[in-house]
């Protein structure tokens, strides 16, 4: 082949490379409102953690996830600074039903649920704390605002 | 290209201390590899093209090697992570976070696995596999490097769902 066609192909590959580059940043940390999921209890995820009085965030992780651990200190510590919010990490690696069951197909991914254990958002990918902090805000009956200290 | 110090509140800036593993990476390190590795896979792919055949099958096995280095011997010592240690990352800030080193040496797996297929076809006299392998394996290095896009990390999950990797109850649904 011409140098300059080749030349010309391997920009093509640069190219088609970074649009699905572009396709998958804007893929993260995107939100999807989840209605009428049924009440969740702390036996489907295989935990032995109590839900949260008001809301709890349940994170999906495996042993190979460059951003779980990230995501968990991350979690954790809104968990730590509102009372009546629990985090719960699930690893899937030995638990490939609960993958499939809730349809993960990527890690980490965040459902917060509400205080009845319903899911109402879904995250895929590393979510910043703010989007979390406001979509918690948001639920139904959120008590944030005016807690007894 | 820190993509890290972006989150408002600064999780665990006080008292959230991340506990600590050992051979955590900074993970700019494989970042930085895999640009390196894209880079030469990229010019496989030009040798392929222009039809320098020989060129092309024996730079893609030299990647594949070190591949292969990465795979088994780790991504931490993985050689474009000793260049990173010695000569990059004392120009840059401490990093924010480390990270465990799994996910980008299941990712060298991975890259072994497409870079040897495209040797071995091209061994066998198949010539286009050489470019076609390089180019495949050029996007997972790409996204890597400029997106921090972990394949290792993909697949794993993929793999576990397929119950190809990990092992889970038999009463799975």
């Amino acid at each position: 082949m011409d140098p300059l066609l080749a030349l010309g192909g391997v920009l093509a590959l640069v190219a088609a490379a970074t649009l699905l580059g572009l396709a998958w940043r804007a893929r993260q940390d995107r939100y999807t409102t989840v209605v009428e999921a049924p009440a969740l209890t702390p036996a489907d995820l295989a935990s032995t953690v109590s839900f949260g009085a008001d809301a709890t965030l349940v994170q999906f992780s495996t042993e190979h996830c460059a951003r779980c651990p990230g995501t968990r200190t991350m979690l954790a510590n809104v968990a730590r600074s509102r009372p009546g919010v629990v985090h719960i990490e699930v690893d899937l690696t030995h638990r490939a039903d609960l993958a499939r069951r809730f349809q993960v197909l990527q890690t980490p991914t965040t459902l917060i649920l509400d205080r009845s254990g319903r899911v109402r958002e879904r995250v895929g990918g590393a979510p910043h704390r703010a989007g979390i902090i406001a979509h918690l805000d948001t639920l139904p009956g959120s008590l944030h605002a005016n807690l007894p200290h | 290209m820190p993509t890290s110090p972006t989150d408002p509140g600064g999780a665990g800036a006080s008292a959230g201390a991340p506990r600590p593993r050992r051979a955590d990476l900074d993970p700019r390190g494989p970042r930085f590899g895999a640009g390196i590795t894209a880079v030469l896979l990229l010019v496989v792919v030009f040798l392929s093209l222009i039809g320098a055949s020989a060129a092309a099958l024996s730079l893609l096995a030299g990647l594949a090697v070190l591949f292969a280095w990465g795979a088994f011997a780790g991504a931490g010592r993985h050689p474009w992570g000793l260049l990173f240690k010695r000569f990059v990352r004392p120009r840059l800030a401490p990093p924010t976070a480390l990270e465990n080193p799994a996910p980008p040496t299941f990712a060298q797996g991975v890259g072994l696995l497409v870079t040897l297929v495209g040797v071995v076809l091209g061994l066998a006299g198949l010539a286009p596999a050489v470019g076609i392998a390089a180019a495949a394996a050029f996007i997972a290095a790409f996204l890597n490097a400029v997106f921090d896009y972990c394949l290792g990390c993909q697949l794993f999950l993929l793999l576990v769902r397929a119950g190809l990797l990990g092992r889970g109850p038999r009463d799975a649904r």
